[in-house]
């Protein structure tokens, strides 16, 4: 489908495109998905409110209208141009991050927004995308040589390592372990040799009990809760005792939508948002998860035919960065639903009710966009059109 | 940063670069094809784990779905927290296991007043927290030096940390718990209370004082909270409205003489129990005994049936009142002709009464009441049983008096074994307030012949449709009865005007389920009644609407009434059974 034609496109793309053209190369296909995916949410907002619009269902409907359209504008632009102001999207974030650490609003025991009046801005969100365009960007002119050498590596492991900090001191660990996967993710992509990540593996399972010290007590309880979950189940494991019950209570085919008890009666708080995936199996039953699960694996399969497809470095990191977090967002959500990791505070893609992680989502989409549409476009070391 | 400063540029060896760049990058072409092969051997790879990962979360959709063979079920009923919480007293709760009486964990304040350094301050410290304290009782007791005086019992949590923070030497916690008693006066005779040592001073409490210390399990008692609540309810509405000085009530199983309901009013409340001896503590069902008046005439009818010298047809000559010596007994629905057993019944005929008793015998009649239960101190798991007032000697003129109830004072609990032992083919069984195991077959003794039962059965619902109990009656559920209006003797005379209002039920006659004993003490005569202060216009209809409402709840369905009957009875077209039907 998207095997190079090697003569003909190549001279094509030398050509620069505008807009309009790039507006045609837009892969329609993958905003389908996006928006099919988005609809599943949609109806489920629309359950969770008991068969209202209101409150979550319309105002989901616009961030994801706003979404395309941010996806869109940040796919016709070029590829390039995203390469050379990583860093500064980067600095950016980091600035934001440290600031929400200052002077942040506390909700919800976190520290994790900054109030900028007309929105709620979460620098932790930012920081995922610009990551990994900085990350990309550093590793798009390296060299084998240059990657094997671990001096190398040292600037990249700081740019990962400085925001996990900050994103664990909010304390926000499902963040800071999708900040750390993803860019493992690259590094992996990279080339960077297997042992190194098993060092690195190996050092951070070491620190594991110093680290203990440092978690809060609810986060110690919900690891407590993930290995017995049955030990305390109307204290802290009840939302994954009736998360399960709910699933449980789906079987094959479901109880029909609108018709789901456990969340309809509220024993589910925030039914809306982490753990939507628990209401909609149990409304659509297996076969509705399994469904929604195909979907996730065909977006996924596009984003990663897209990495695939992209002859510049660049793009392919970002194609699979970006990929690689959407992916961690489901796997990590759907599994602690269904009680396979401890509960953290991670969103299902383009379904939970939620303004920033949808934005940001739909915003790194369009990076693989502007990736799939700039695919052919060689990209000189340092992000200049020519060498 | 010298890492991002630009390199020396090597041609062709750049991962990302262009392929096409010239002949250089040609001749390099090996390098470059490791290093993008390398790239996309990777990606595959992480393609691969991820859609392991997928794999594994469908496999665990369906796992969670339909595979999971002992899912988590929502439990019936969340437990009360009370995690690594051993109480000192077990819990008492109803036979459905609604809790009676539980406990829950306190604190109390004490001082080691030898060690307080100050007393005049600690005093003015601790009133400041604690303002119902009076200080100068806390001072005297501070600066009395002893090792150990209370302070205060029952510290919430915020009054414990308040008194923490003052920081007093010498003042200590100890450790307790508190009996709780969540419905209050609902079942106070039964249950009974706790003193402030959390030992039993009344009813179960006491009675099982040391089984409620040893045992964790919760005591279960035969009661149903809400056939209680019911008749509370209703004895409280007759108290008021007759303006009682008291009264008293019980719901029996007819078959195995376990009480549903045991009220006596008045009552208290064991959370906030009253000081000294006061007359809400005396419980009327168990302890009072009193000459019950008509309703014994139930057991003298089942006695001359079963001494064999009556039959259900006999006449007796009711005329004219009875004299014996110098006594003389009148009836008060006087018939003044000859009466039948079951007249004699209906009409609650005194001289046919004694009649019948003298045809039986003294003796006879004696050993009858003997093995009714009534000469002897009835048995139930509560400490506040009285005994009966037995006559002795125990000769003709008794047994006359004692034909219509007086002569014989006899607890309310004894009236309700007995009648329940008459109604129920004859066999006695003990009341009891445990529970019996469901489907077990209790062993009775017989005291009336099956044939005897059936006929006192009948008789009784007879009372209820055409005699003296006719406001009992509930459509649907054969309510059978007898009333009984006993003048209260004081100082050795009858008083006209105070009397004892009974009615003893069961329902429904047919196959009687349950025994009802309604009795109030005292009731004063109102408009509604007529100037009637007897039974038939006080107890009878507060015991119907008891069944009224306790027949549902048992699970016993109505009969098909016939049309008429119920339109007659109830102003709803479709003779509807509420509790409006019976008043």
């Amino acid at each position: 489908m998207m095997r190079p034609t090697q003569r003909l496109s190549s001279r094509l793309n030398r050509t620069e495109m505008n807009w309009r053209e790039k507006l045609w190369h837009i892969n329609w296909t993958l905003i389908a998905l996006l928006a099919a995916i988005a609809s599943v949410g949609f109806l489920n907002l629309y359950s969770a409110a008991g068969g209202s619009l209101e409150p979550w269902a319309v105002k989901q409907m616009i961030r994801f209208g706003l979404g395309i359209c941010i996806l869109i504008g940040v796919a016709v632009i070029d590829l390039r141009v995203w390469m050379r102001h990583a860093y500064l999207l980067y600095l950016v974030s980091m600035v934001l991050l440290v600031l929400v650490e200052v002077k942040g609003t506390i909700g919800m025991g976190a520290q994790r927004w900054i109030d900028l009046g007309f929105i709620q801005l979460q620098p932790s969100e930012i920081m995922k995308i610009a990551l990994i365009l900085s990350l990309a960007r550093y590793f798009h002119g390296a060299t084998l040589q240059d990657v094997g050498r671990p001096v190398f590596l040292l600037p990249p492991l700081a740019m990962v390592l400085a925001p996990v900090g900050l994103v664990l001191k909010q304390p926000d660990l499902g963040t800071a372990m999708m900040l750390l996967m993803s860019s493992g993710a690259i590094f992996f992509m990279a080339g960077v040799r297997l042992w190194k990540f098993g060092v690195l593996i190996g050092a951070g399972l070491g620190a594991i009990p110093v680290a203990w010290q440092f978690l809060h007590d609810y986060q110690k309880k919900r690891v407590m809760i993930f290995l017995s979950p049955d030990s305390d189940p109307l204290g802290a494991g009840y939302h994954i005792t009736q998360s399960k019950i709910a699933l449980g209570s789906g079987g094959v085919f479901g109880k029909g939508y609108m018709m789901g008890t456990q969340s309809g009666l509220n024993f589910l708080p925030e039914k809306q948002t982490d753990f939507i995936f628990t209401m909609f199996a149990e409304e659509w039953g297996m076969m509705g998860g399994l469904f929604l699960l195909g979907l996730y694996v065909l977006l996924i399969a596009y984003g990663y035919a897209i990495a695939l497809r992209c002859r510049s470095q660049f793009g392919r990191l970002v194609g699979l960065g970006i990929t690689t977090t959407f992916f961690l967002y489901f796997f990590i959500n759907t599994a602690m639903v269904m009680g396979l990791v401890p509960v953290v505070g991670v969103p299902l893609p383009l379904i939970s009710y939620g303004g920033t992680a949808m934005l940001s989502l739909l915003f790194g989409w369009g990076l693989v966009m502007s990736t799939y549409i700039h695919r052919d476009h060689p990209i000189g070391r340092r992000g200049s059109y020519e060498d | 940063m010298s890492l991002f400063a630009p390199k020396p540029r090597l041609p062709g060896v750049h991962a990302g670069e262009d392929l096409q760049n010239g002949p250089a990058a040609l001749r390099l072409d090996g390098v470059r094809m490791r290093a993008l092969e390398s790239g996309r051997s990777r990606l595959i790879a992480t393609a691969v784990g991820f859609f392991v990962a997928f794999a594994v979360i469908g496999v665990r959709m369906i796992d969670v779905a339909v595979l999971d063979a002992n899912p988590a079920r929502p439990r019936d009923l969340p437990q009360a927290r009370t995690d690594g919480l051993e109480m000192e007293r077990a819990d008492i709760t109803d036979r459905n296991g609604i809790i009676l009486a539980t406990s829950l964990p306190t604190v109390s304040l004490y001082a080691r007043a030898n060690e307080v350094l100050d007393a005049g301050e600690a005093a003015t410290k601790l009133v400041s927290v604690l303002p119902d304290l009076d200080p100068a009782d806390v001072r005297a007791r501070l600066a009395g030096g002893r090792p150990f005086v209370y302070l205060r019992r029952n510290l919430t949590p915020r009054q414990q940390y308040d008194v923490n923070a003052l920081g007093i030497p010498g003042l200590y916690f100890e450790k307790g718990e508190r009996r709780v008693y969540p419905h209050g006066p609902l079942a106070a005779h039964i249950v009974g209370m706790t003193d402030i040592d959390n030992k039993g001073i009344a009813g179960i409490e006491r009675r099982f004082d040391q089984g409620l210390r040893s045992s964790q399990q919760p005591l279960r008692l035969a009661v149903d909270i809400r056939v209680q609540t019911v008749v509370r309810n209703e004895l409280q509405r007759a108290v008021e409205t007759f303006r009682a000085v008291g009264a008293t009530g019980m719901v029996m199983d007819a078959a195995t003489g376990e009480m549903l309901a045991m009220v006596s009013l008045p009552d208290y409340d064991p959370n906030d129990p009253p000081a000294g001896q006061a007359e809400a503590l005396f419980n009327r069902a168990t302890k009072g005994a009193y000459e019950m008046g008509s309703t014994f005439k139930l057991f003298n009818t089942a006695m001359a049936l079963e001494s064999g010298r009556v039959n259900i047809g006999s006449s007796f000559d009711a005329t004219k009142p009875l004299k014996y010596g110098n006594h003389e007994i009148h009836d008060d629905h006087a018939q003044n002709r000859w009466l039948n057993v079951s007249e004699i019944l209906i009409h609650s005929s005194n001289i046919g009464s004694a009649r019948m008793a003298m045809e039986a015998g003294v003796e006879f009649q004696r050993s009858f009441l003997g093995r009714m239960g009534m000469l002897s101190t009835p048995t139930l798991e509560l400490p506040e049983i009285g005994a009966p007032l037995v006559p002795k000697p125990w000769r003709e003129i008794n047994a006359i008096t004692i034909a219509f109830g007086h002569g014989l004072s006899v607890t309310p609990l004894q009236l309700v074994s007995g009648v329940a032992a008459l109604v129920n083919g004859g066999l006695f069984r003990p009341a009891t307030l445990l529970p019996h195991p469901e489907g077990e077959e209790i062993p009775g003794e017989r005291v009336v012949k099956a044939r005897t039962s059936a006929q006192v059965r009948q008789l009784m619902r007879m009372v209820v449709t055409e005699g003296t109990g006719k406001k009992a009656e509930v459509p649907g559920y054969e309510v059978g009865g007898k009333t009984g209006t006993a003048e209260k003797a004081v100082n050795g005379s009858y008083r006209k005007k105070a009397v004892l209002s009974s009615f003893v039920a069961a329902f429904p006659m047919d196959a009687p389920r349950y025994v009802v004993l309604v009795m109030i003490d005292e009731p004063q005569a109102t408009k509604e009644t007529y100037g009637f202060i007897t039974a038939g216009w006080t107890a009878a209809p507060a015991t119907g609407r008891i069944v009224a409402q306790v027949a549902p709840l048992m699970g016993l369905m109505p009969k098909a009434v016939p049309a008429p009957a119920s339109m007659a009875r109830t102003p709803t077209a479709h003779g509807s059974r509420d509790v409006a039907a019976v008043e």
